[in-house]
C-alpha cells in the first residue's frame, strides 16, 4: 500500500511534468526540430525570439492589456462588492447573479457575442476590444473574491469609520481597501494571470496588434520549431520565478 | 464491557519537547476518571495514547490486563468521543451509531436494532433518520456518545466533549453523562480544563501540569487538601500566605499562627475565611464588599499586614459596612511545604 | 427613513458601474447573439428571423450533430479519467506526504499551470508526435516495433485535457481533504474500520461535494475549449467549439455560430441542473 502510493505519486508527477520538461529541454535544441535526439545545448533560439520584433510587441501588448483590464475589473468589482455588502437593495440577489453570470459562460461564447456586437456598433477588432472582453471575464472573479472577503468585522469597521466622520470615498480608500489588501492582491493576481493567458477572446477581437498567446498560435501554424519551445519556456520560467518570489515574500507573511 | 487500566512509566516526546514525563496511573474497573489541567499540560496526549492514536516514546499501557503496545485503534477495546464529535455528516444518526457494529460485521437488522436502543438511551430515538447538521450541539453530543458506546467498549475516552456547549447546557450534560456512565458501567476517562466540570462528574480527578501528574484523588481531596500550590490554585480561588517555622507554630505576615511548624505556603479558600473558626487570623478592616447571590464577597486588609488583601466569602445575612474592623478566623487551612510547591 | 434612503443611494452608486459594464458588454451582446441565432444566411447576407432553421439543421445535419456527440464523449471521458487520477494523487499528497513537504508537492503537481495554455497543448504535440519522446522511448526499449499514431486523434485531445484537469482537480480535492477534521478518520478507525473501509465509507463520501464541484468545472471548461482539440485532435473529428470557429472563419456564418453557441450553453445549463443538488450541498 505504502510503496504503491509512492509509485503512483512519481508516475503522476512524470505525467504532469513531462510536457513542460520536454518543452524546456528542446528549447536548447541545436537543430531545426524539437524532437529526439537532443543536440545542443544552444541559446540561439532564445536569441532569435528576443530579436523578433512582432513577438516582443505581442509580449508588450499582453502585459498592457492584462495590467489595464485587471485594474479596471478590480476597481469595478471592489466598488460593486462594497455597495452590495453594505446595504440590502431591492433586487440585490439578482444583481449578484448578474455580476457572477459571465463566469458560467465559455470564453468562446463571450468572444463571439462581443465580436458580433462590436461589428454592429462599430468598434473595430483591437487591443481595446480585447481589453473590454477581459474585463467582462475578470469582473465576476474580482467581485466574487472581494464580496466573500467582506465579512461582518469589515462591516463594523466601516460603520465605525463613518461614525467617526469619514466621507464615503475616505471610508473606501482609507479603511476598506487596506483591510481588504490581501484579497485585492489575490484578485488582481488571478485576473492578471487569466488575461495574460487568454487566447480565444484575443484571437477573435484583435487584428493587427495581437497579444502573446495569439502570436504563439500563429507561430504554431508553421509547425514544430525550437523557437516556439523557447517562447513557451521563457513565459514558464518568468511566471515560476514570479510565483516563487511571491511565495517567499507576500504569502509567507500572510501565512504566519 | 468494562476494564481497568494501568499506565506505567509512560513518556511522550515530540522532537525536543517532552509532552509527558513518566506518567504512572491506575484506573479501576468502572471508574469515572477526569484528566484536568490547562491547555498544553499533556492531558489530551495521554488520552491519544490510550486510544492508540499515538505510540508513547516509552512506558506501557495495559487495558484489562492486556498490553496495548502496537495495537492499532481499531483493535483496541476503547472508543473515543471527539471534541468536535466527528459525526459523519453524510450518514443518518442511525447509520452513525450503527457504524462501529457494521465494521464488526453485524447484520443490518441486528445493528439497527442495537443502534435504536442506544439512541433511545440518549433520548433521540425519534430522530434516527436525521442528519447530524440538523441537530443542536447538545443533541450531536448525545449522538457521539451513543455511537461510541454502541460497540460496548471496555473503556470510553472523552476529549473535552462538553467544550463547545454553552454553560447551562454543559451543566445539564454533565449530569446526563454521569447517569449514563453509572448505567452502562464502562470505565470513562474524560479530559477537560474546567475544574467545576471535573468536580461534578469525576470519581477521581487527575490534575496535570506540564506533562506531570500534580495530584490524583477524589474531588473532595483535590479541592480541600491539594498537595501542590498548582492544584490549590487550579481548583479554585485561594488566599496564600508565606509561612516560616517558629517554635511550636509558624510565623506569617499576620503574626504567629498555631499551625504545624513548616516552611511553605498557607492556603485558605475564600469560603474558609470567616468570623469564626479554629485558626485565629487577627483583626482586619473591610475594604469593599459585593453581593454575589449565594454569598457576600469581601476584601479585608489585615491590621498587622495592611499591604495584603484577604478575600472572604461571607454568608448572605452578614451585616458589615466598609471600614468596619472585625476579627477573622480560618477553617480547613492547608499547608504546602516548600519542597512540594 | 432618510438615512436608509441615503444608504441605498450610496449602494446603488457603487454597484452601478459594474452593473452597467456587465449589461453593456455581456448581457446585451449575449441577447443579441441569441437573437441572431434565429436568423439565417442567404449568400453573404443575414436574413433576420425569427426562424428555427439553424437549430433544425444542427439536429439533422450529420456533420453538425456529430460535433455535439464528439464533444460530449470527449468531455465525459476527460471528466471521469481526471477525477479517477486526481483523487488518489490528492489523497497521497494530503495523507501520505509529510506535512512540511506538502506545499512543495502541491506546487510541483500544478507547476505546468504557469506556462501558457496554448504552449501546453503545443508541448503535448511535441511529446506525442511520431518522432516525440514517448514514441522514441517506447520503440527504444522495444515495447513498440514502430511508432503508432496518437497525434491528431481523439486520444491526443483526451491526454491534453486530462493533463490540465488532473492538476485542477488535484488542487480542489486536496483543499477539500486537508480541511476535513482528522477526527473523522480517527473516529472511523476507532470504531473498527480498516484503512480501506475508512476511505470508502468516510473519506470519499465527505469529499464528494468537492469532487462534483470540480467535475462540473472540468465539464464546463472542457466542452467550451477550442485550443486543445484544435492543436492535438486535428481535423478528423470536430468538437462544438471547432465547429463554431469553422462557421465564423470560412463562411462568416454568424447565425449558425450563434445557434451552436446557444446549444453549447444549453448543454452546460443541463449539466448544472443535473448536479445543482450537489453543488450546494451543505456540510457540517
Amino acid at each position: 500500500m505504502r510503496y504503491l502510493s509512492w509509485i503512483y505519486l512519481v508516475a503522476c508527477f512524470i505525467f504532469i511534468l513531462l510536457p513542460v520538461g520536454v518543452l524546456v529541454v528542446f528549447s536548447f535544441q541545436d537543430g531545426r526540430l524539437p524532437v529526439p535526439p537532443f543536440n545542443g545545448p544552444t541559446l540561439k533560439w532564445y536569441a532569435e525570439i528576443t530579436s523578433d520584433r512582432d513577438l516582443m510587441a505581442a509580449l508588450f501588448n499582453s502585459l498592457l492589456v492584462a495590467a489595464i483590464s485587471s485594474l479596471v475589473a478590480l476597481l469595478l468589482g471592489f466598488l460593486a462588492a462594497s455597495g452590495l455588502a453594505r446595504v440590502v437593495l431591492p433586487g440585490s440577489t439578482l444583481m449578484r447573479a448578474l455580476l457572477i453570470a459571465p463566469m458560467t459562460v465559455s470564453y468562446l461564447i463571450i468572444a463571439l457575442g462581443l465580436l458580433n456586437y462590436f461589428n454592429n456598433i462599430g468598434i473595430r477588432p483591437s487591443l481595446l476590444a480585447t481589453g473590454i472582453g477581459h474585463v467582462v471575464i475578470n469582473l465576476p472573479l474580482c467581485f466574487a473574491i472581494l464580496y466573500a472577503a467582506m465579512g461582518e468585522h469589515q462591516r463594523n469597521a466601516l460603520r465605525a469609520a463613518r461614525d467617526l466622520g469619514a466621507k464615503e470615498w475616505q471610508v473606501l480608500a482609507l479603511v476598506s481597501a487596506p483591510m481588504l489588501a490581501p484579497a485585492l492582491g489575490a484578485a488582481f493576481f488571478l485576473a492578471f494571470t487569466f488575461s495574460w493567458d487568454e487566447f480565444i477572446i484575443a484571437f477573435l477581437l484583435t487584428r493587427f496588434d495581437v497579444t502573446l498567446p495569439v502570436e504563439i498560435w500563429s507561430m504554431l501554424r508553421s509547425g514544430l520549431s525550437p523557437a516556439t519551445n523557447a517562447v513557451g519556456s521563457l513565459v514558464f520560467l518568468v511566471s515560476v520565478a514570479v510565483v516563487v518570489l511571491l511565495e517567499l515574500t507576500l504569502f509567507r507573511k500572510v501565512g504566519k | 464491557m468494562t476494564a481497568d487500566v494501568s499506565i506505567t512509566g509512560v513518556r511522550q516526546e515530540f522532537g525536543d519537547f517532552t509532552a509527558l514525563h513518566e506518567i504512572d496511573l491506575k484506573i479501576e474497573v468502572g471508574e469515572f476518571v477526569v484528566l484536568l489541567g490547562p491547555s498544553g499540560c499533556g492531558k489530551t496526549t495521554l488520552l491519544s495514547i490510550l486510544g492508540g492514536f499515538l505510540s508513547p516514546t516509552a512506558g506501557a499501557v495495559k487495558i484489562g490486563g492486556k498490553d496495548m503496545a502496537g495495537v492499532v485503534p481499531r483493535a483496541r477495546p476503547t472508543t473515543t468521543m471527539f471534541q468536535d464529535y466527528a459525526l459523519f455528516p453524510h450518514m443518518s444518526l442511525l447509520d452513525n451509531v450503527a457504524f462501529g457494529l457494521r465494521m464488526r460485521g453485524m447484520s443490518r437488522r441486528e445493528r439497527n436494532a442495537k443502534a435504536r436502543e442506544m439512541l433511545d438511551m440518549v433520548g433521540l430515538a425519534d430522530q434516527a433518520k436525521r442528519r447530524p447538521h440538523e441537530l443542536s450541539g447538545g443533541q450531536r453530543q448525545r449522538v457521539a456518545l451513543a455511537r461510541a458506546l454502541a460497540v460496548s467498549p471496555d473503556l470510553l475516552l472523552l476529549d473535552e466533549p462538553l467544550g463547545a456547549l454553552d454553560l447551562k447546557l454543559r451543566r445539564q450534560m454533565q449530569d446526563e453523562l454521569k447517569a449514563i456512565q453509572r448505567k452502562v458501567g464502562t470505565t470513562f476517562v474524560h479530559v477537560t480544563h474546567d475544574q467545576e466540570e471535573a468536580m461534578a462528574i469525576a470519581d477521581r480527578i487527575v490534575v496535570m501540569n506540564q506533562g506531570r501528574i500534580e495530584h490524583c484523588g477524589t474531588p473532595e481531596e483535590v479541592y480541600l487538601t491539594p498537595q501542590t500550590l498548582f492544584t490549590a490554585n487550579f481548583m479554585g480561588e485561594i488566599n496564600t500566605l508565606q509561612v516560616r517555622k517558629a517554635g511550636q507554630g509558624v510565623d506569617s505576615p499576620l503574626g504567629a499562627l498555631k499551625l504545624e511548624p513548616t516552611n511553605g505556603t498557607l492556603c485558605l479558600r475564600p469560603e474558609n475565611v470567616g468570623l469564626s473558626g479554629p485558626l485565629d487570623l487577627g483583626q482586619a478592616v473591610l475594604q469593599d464588599m459585593a453581593f454575589f447571590g449565594s454569598h457576600l464577597r469581601c476584601h479585608f486588609r489585615p491590621v498587622t499586614a495592611p499591604e495584603m488583601i484577604l478575600t472572604a466569602n461571607l454568608p448572605q445575612g452578614t451585616r458589615l459596612q466598609t471600614g468596619d474592623q472585625v476579627h477573622l478566623f480560618g477553617n480547613s487551612p492547608v499547608l504546602i511545604a516548600e519542597e512540594a510547591a | 427613513m432618510r438615512i436608509e434612503a441615503h444608504e441605498k443611494k450610496v449602494g446603488v452608486t457603487l454597484v452601478a458601474p459594474a452593473l452597467l459594464w456587465t449589461l453593456a458588454f455581456f448581457l446585451i451582446p449575449f441577447a443579441a447573439m441569441v437573437w441572431l441565432s434565429f436568423s439565417h444566411m442567404e449568400g453573404r447576407d443575414i436574413v433576420p428571423g425569427p426562424d428555427f432553421g439553424n437549430y433544425i439543421k444542427i439536429f439533422t445535419d450529420d456533420s453538425l450533430f456529430r460535433g455535439i456527440v464528439v464533444s460530449l464523449e470527449i468531455t465525459l471521458t476527460v471528466t471521469v479519467i481526471s477525477v479517477l487520477l486526481a483523487w488518489p494523487l490528492a489523497w497521497i499528497i494530503a495523507m501520505r506526504v509529510p506535512k512540511r513537504w506538502q506545499r512543495l508537492a502541491l506546487m510541483l503537481a500544478v507547476l505546468p499551470f504557469w506556462t501558457s495554455y496554448v504552449v501546453r497543448s503545443y508541448a503535448w504535440a511535441l511529446v506525442l508526435g511520431q518522432k516525440g519522446v514517448v514514441m522514441d522511448f517506447l520503440t527504444g526499449i522495444g515495447l513498440l516495433a514502430e511508432p503508432i499514431q496518437i497525434m491528431a486523434t481523439r486520444s491526443a485531445t483526451v491526454i491534453g485535457f486530462v493533463h490540465f484537469f488532473v492538476m485542477l482537480l488535484t488542487l480542489t480535492i486536496y483543499a477539500n481533504l486537508v480541511q476535513l477534521s482528522p477526527n473523522y478518520m480517527r473516529a472511523a478507525q476507532d470504531l473498527g474500520a480498516s484503512a480501506w473501509q475508512t476511505i470508502r465509507l468516510v473519506v470519499i463520501p465527505l469529499t464528494l461535494p468537492g469532487v462534483i464541484t470540480g467535475a462540473f468545472l472540468t465539464f464546463v471548461l472542457c466542452i467550451g475549449d477550442y485550443i486543445t482539440p484544435q492543436i492535438l485532435g486535428g481535423n478528423n473529428e470536430l468538437t462544438m467549439p471547432q465547429l463554431i470557429m469553422l462557421q465564423l472563419g470560412r463562411r462568416g456564418d454568424f447565425p449558425m455560430a450563434s445557434a451552436l453557441s446557444v446549444v453549447l450553453m444549453a448543454i452546460v445549463t443541463l449539466a448544472y441542473a443535473g448536479c445543482a443538488r450537489w453543488l450546494r450541498m451543505d456540510r457540517v
